[in-house]
């Protein structure tokens, strides 16, 4: 991992980028781009260079999951760790997160200290 | 409960208004092609609308069929403004970090200075028992600032994290949007199935009418304060 990695924060709802994005700034982390959608997520991957995505699950055109399993099978994109964020709190899908390769799963709403601790959990496994 | 309720509760046929026994419509069971299947569900669908049409049902579902697209713009537009609410005070807490991040550069630099004055009145050097005093106080003042900045942020933090709510509320309202949605389109089928060929056109416009709140391309609303003054305006106010 960079120095100053380089975040992609997924989510439909505006605030909630905002708010991560601002999380990650208070974190020590303030180089991230924003997507309201899997669709446009995925091409911003592909464009540009991405050290760490946060992803909600539940958004329109191309869900959390899906992102996902695109990265995961593109050569390319496939060893940015995904952190996901969402309200989606049923076992199933946060089972189906963790076997689609998700590198972290947080429920929301969380707290500051919960995102920064995954964030630099899969820091420290990344190296 | 009506003679009629009765028994399309206990699943028997109620006589059609013409008289006519809708179970001796049914063709005998053994015919299932697809015409057979398609007709009795037309008899079913007949008797249906005629209990309901007896029992005035028909009426509210249509009532209920109108409300629907109300309810969904309501949703909507709790939805929009929740979340301009929630814009606002994210607008409002990213000025209030760059106000406290300004005053915490300026506390730091002005400490820097009075640290020198205090090593200078340390000596005695023309320096009053008030003034030395006044010199610890205002030190000891600039060393908080930065503690006190961390505790302003934290709040500031806080007041940031709970404008989560306009994400977890919209993703319940959406779900409930798209559920009334679907309610409505099956209730408009459902009324169009039961209603007279005749009557059915007026239906069928009804169904495309679609949200009526949502302003744009409207001319009998205005979509903003600017709308308002300038149709004050015209009228000379």
């Amino acid at each position: 991992m960079t120095a100053d990695p380089r975040f992609l924060i997924v989510d439909d709802f505006s605030t909630m980028r905002r708010i991560v994005r601002n999380l990650l700034k208070e974190i020590g982390f303030g180089n991230a781009e924003e997507a309201e959608d899997g669709v446009v997520a995925l091409n911003m991957l592909k464009a540009g260079k991405f050290d760490f995505v946060v992803s909600d699950i539940n958004m329109p055109n191309m869900n959390g999951f899906e992102l996902l399993k695109n990265i995961r099978a593109d050569d390319s994109l496939k060893a940015i760790p995904v952190l996901m964020v969402t309200a989606e709190a049923k076992k199933e899908d946060i089972v189906m997160a963790a076997q689609g390769g998700a590198s972290g799963y947080i429920v929301k709403p969380f707290t500051k200290a919960t995102l920064e601790e995954k964030v630099q959990k899969i820091m420290t496994k990344q190296g | 409960m009506g003679h009629s309720e009765a028994a399309v509760l206990a699943g028997q046929h109620p006589q059609h208004a013409d008289g006519a026994d809708a179970a001796a419509a049914v063709p005998p069971s053994g015919t299932d092609s697809d015409d057979g299947i398609r007709q009795r569900i037309g008899h079913l669908t007949r008797t249906l609308h005629d209990a309901l049409r007896q029992l005035g049902y028909d009426r509210e579902l249509t009532q209920a069929r109108d409300n629907l697209p109300d309810a969904r713009d309501r949703l909507a537009y709790i939805a929009r403004v929740t979340g301009e609410a929630a814009e606002k005070v994210l607008n409002a807490v990213d000025r209030a970090r760059t106000v406290q991040e300004e005053l915490t550069g300026q506390a730091g630099s002005l400490q820097k200075r009075w640290q020198a004055v205090a090593a200078y009145a340390a000596d005695g050097k023309g320096c009053t028992p008030a003034g030395k005093s006044l010199i610890g106080e205002t030190c000891e003042f600039f060393a908080a600032v930065g503690g006190q900045a961390d505790r302003t942020n934290a709040i500031l933090t806080d007041i940031m994290m709970a404008q989560d709510f306009h994400d977890l509320t919209g993703q319940v309202i959406r779900r409930v949007v798209t559920l009334a949605q679907s309610l409505e389109e099956q209730l408009v089928k459902l009324l169009i199935e039961t209603t007279p060929p005749e009557l059915r056109p007026r239906l069928e416009h009804l169904q495309l009418e679609g949200p009526v709140v949502a302003p744009e391309g409207r001319d009998d609303v205005v979509a903003d304060q600017q709308g308002v003054d300038d149709l004050l305006a015209s009228l000379g106010f």
